[in-house]
């Protein structure tokens, strides 16, 4: 067991330390936690082989076998932010480092054999990007199941469960990429801006592995609103699939996405269903003006059918989803309306998913196999997508 | 009736006399007139028509010169392959109908058109100032309306953007009335345009701002009325329901009641 020592603070660090793994905590990461993803990590690895960067300021009082250096600190956030890429890379230059592992808030709930088999694999693997497939409970992140893990499985063929993960295993070069792609960002009023590694990786040619993360305590946003959230994490996914068309239409073989947890377990409550289907009824009385700006007459006619189908038996099927989240993602990138209001007529159409995904688990289908379900629709009706991509006023004609 | 007859006759004698022309007869004089009329009609269209002529030309000259900067510019950019090229500087790439060579050539050609417009406007409204004496009250507006167009454009584009952005606040919050608001909003503004390009127009004067004044007042009392009388019971249910069923953390976003609790969207 190494000697303990205090957190050295940033002025006094005269000499740099040398390690082939830099472990970043995010700059978002809370002080109080600081200490407990310390003690964490010092089981998962020695001494000598990592170095951590920390956020500054957090108080000399803290003890660690680990080296720490200073990072800056952020208050903000509840995901990875683009300037946590940039600092990771010039600490981990700065310290000749060959591999980094970015952690998120609350990643003392980790497992230390995942933190040491993330780092593992991108040292022996050769892997440049290690994505954790947290095992969280079935009525969470459903944004990642609904929008985030179909589109980025079907237009990206890549598999991971979790594209927005807050804990990444990066090559160096892999770290040099994002954060090249973070400087975009970097310029004010964008700091809530989120960067897409497994897009990004996937552009560059680089390898992606996903390797099975156990449970993980989640941070969620300080604003809860959905339509908050909704419009900034797909608004996000959108423009980076928008910026990175070249990429996504060359034909690629499909991923064999996830063998799926056979567990059946419900994922929200009758109460639950019942609000959500008389929030897309109000919302199809109201807004199918400006969702037949968007969608087909086909999936018009389909949102009526549904509009009256009881709450208990309400279920989207997913072809039309898949449809549907296409056709939003076509108005996107033609700005057929104002994007705020894109993503705002959205959000009916997602919690009417959320319903029908809640009616279908209650009925035993298991969660994870629903969304497997859903991803498997999102990659058969890609055709569609590139076909209209390319020629848009085909449907208007 | 005698004692009328012969006041008529008096009062027939004591008129002043009017000037006789030609034979004298009231053809003769409302001939007269109409070609008075005419010819100063006929003299105020001479007046102004080098000022349309030259409207139409300035207008029909830059449109065309505009196509031609248009074309140019174009082929320049694809030939210099400008989209490629900023497209791998910023990492973005574009629809083709608003790429950034699309978008410059029509840049180019509405600005010649605009500026063809502003210089025939400004020559006919030249013309018209220092080549007709007479006053004919319709012209003036002609060129008030190019200014005016622009308001109504203007305020029909931000109607119906206000418009929607409540309709869908509106559903997102769960409330009945969404349509009756988002309407309400749309109105207020598009009465709101329409004083102000009758005032721009100077047509009505204080009939337009006393209309303007009522029907605004009128829309916010009603919509006022509707949300806070008529639809006393639909708001409190709404309110009701909103606070008892807010799930998913989706509507009140400070509520974190047991149904919020169950599903977590992220």
């Amino acid at each position: 067991m190494a000697t303990a020592n205090p957190i050295p603070d940033s002025a006094a660090t005269t000499d740099v330390p040398v390690a082939e793994l830099l472990i970043v905590l995010a700059a978002s990461t809370p002080p109080e936690q600081i200490e407990e993803a310390l003690a964490n990590l010092a089981q998962a690895f020695t001494a000598d082989s990592v170095i951590v960067a920390a956020p500054d300021g957090f108080g000399a009082h803290v003890s660690t076998p680990l080296r720490v250096v200073p990072a800056p600190r952020s208050d903000t956030g509840w995901t990875l932010k683009p300037t946590d890429f940039i600092n990771a890379f010039e600490i981990g230059r700065k310290h000749e480092s060959r591999a980094v592992l970015i952690l998120g808030p609350g990643s003392s709930s980790l497992n230390p054999n995942v933190l040491r088999a993330m780092a593992d694999s991108v040292f022996n693997a050769s892997t440049d990007l290690v994505l954790p497939h947290y095992a969280l409970p079935p009525n969470s992140g459903l944004i990642n199941s609904a929008i985030l893990y179909p589109l980025t499985r079907a237009l990206f063929a890549a598999s991971p469960r979790f594209p927005l993960a807050i804990d990444l295993g990066l090559s160096m070069r892999m770290t040099e990429l994002l954060a090249t792609a973070a400087q975009r960002f970097s310029t004010p009023g964008k700091e809530d801006a989120l960067l897409w590694p497994v897009n990004e990786a996937v552009a560059a040619g680089f390898s992606v592995e996903e390797i099975d993360a156990g449970p993980r305590e989640i941070p969620q946003p300080a604003n809860v609103d959905i339509s908050a959230i909704l419009a900034l994490v797909t608004g996000s996914l959108f423009g980076d699939i928008e910026a990175k068309a070249a990429v996504w239409q060359r034909p690629r073989r499909s991923s064999n996405g996830h063998r799926p947890d056979s567990s059946a377990s419900s994922v929200g409550s009758p109460e639950d269903v019942a609000h959500m289907v008389e929030a897309f009824r109000l919302a199809y009385t109201n807004l199918s003006e400006i969702w037949s700006l968007v969608l087909p007459p086909q999936s018009m006619l389909a949102l009526k059918r549904f509009s009256k189908v009881d709450a208990n038996v309400f279920r989207m099927p997913e072809s039309l989803w898949a449809r549907i989240v296409y056709d939003f993602l076509i108005a996107y990138r033609l700005r057929t309306i104002n994007r705020g209001h894109l993503m705002g007529a959205l959000i009916p159409l997602y919690l009417a998913w959320v319903a029908g995904h809640i009616n279908v688990t209650a009925s035993g289908t298991a969660p994870d196999r629903h969304i497997e379900e859903v991803a498997a629709a999102f990659e058969v009706d890609k055709p569609y997508l590139v076909a209209r991509w390319r020629w848009p006023d085909r449907f208007n004609a | 009736m005698q004692n009328t007859t012969a006041n008529l006759l008096q009062s027939t004698r004591n008129a002043p006399v009017l000037p006789v022309y030609g034979d004298g007869s009231m053809w003769q004089q409302m001939s007269d007139a109409l070609h008075q009329s005419f010819y100063r009609v006929m003299m105020l269209l001479i007046g102004v028509l080098p000022g349309i002529l030259a409207l139409f030309v300035a207008l029909v000259a830059f449109t065309l010169g505009g196509a031609l900067i248009s074309w140019i510019v174009r082929r320049c950019l694809t030939w210099v392959k400008f989209d490629q090229r900023l497209a791998q500087k910023t990492g973005t790439e574009w629809t083709p109908s608003s790429s950034p060579t699309e978008l410059a050539g029509r840049f180019s050609f509405w600005a010649c058109v605009v500026l063809g417009l502003v210089i025939g406007i400004s020559a006919f409204d030249t013309a018209y100032a220092t080549g007709t004496p007479l006053p004919i009250s319709l012209l003036p507006y002609f060129t008030r309306a190019v200014g005016a167009i622009l308001l109504l454009i203007a305020g029909i584009l931000i109607a119906r953007f206000l418009g929607r952005s409540v309709l869908i606040s509106a559903v997102n919050a769960q409330l009945q009335y969404a349509r009756i608001l988002s309407l309400g909003v749309k109105w207020l503004v598009l009465v709101l345009t329409a004083a102000m390009v009758l005032d721009h127009l100077q047509v009505g004067g204080n009939i337009v701002e006393l209309a303007f004044g009522i029907l605004f007042g009128g829309i916010v009392l009603t919509l006022a009325l509707a949300v806070g009388l008529g639809s006393r019971d639909l708001v409190s249910r709404s309110l009701e329901s909103h606070v008892e069923h807010a799930s998913p953390t989706a509507f009140i976003p400070e509520d974190r009641t047991a149904a919020s609790k169950t599903i977590r969207h992220f």
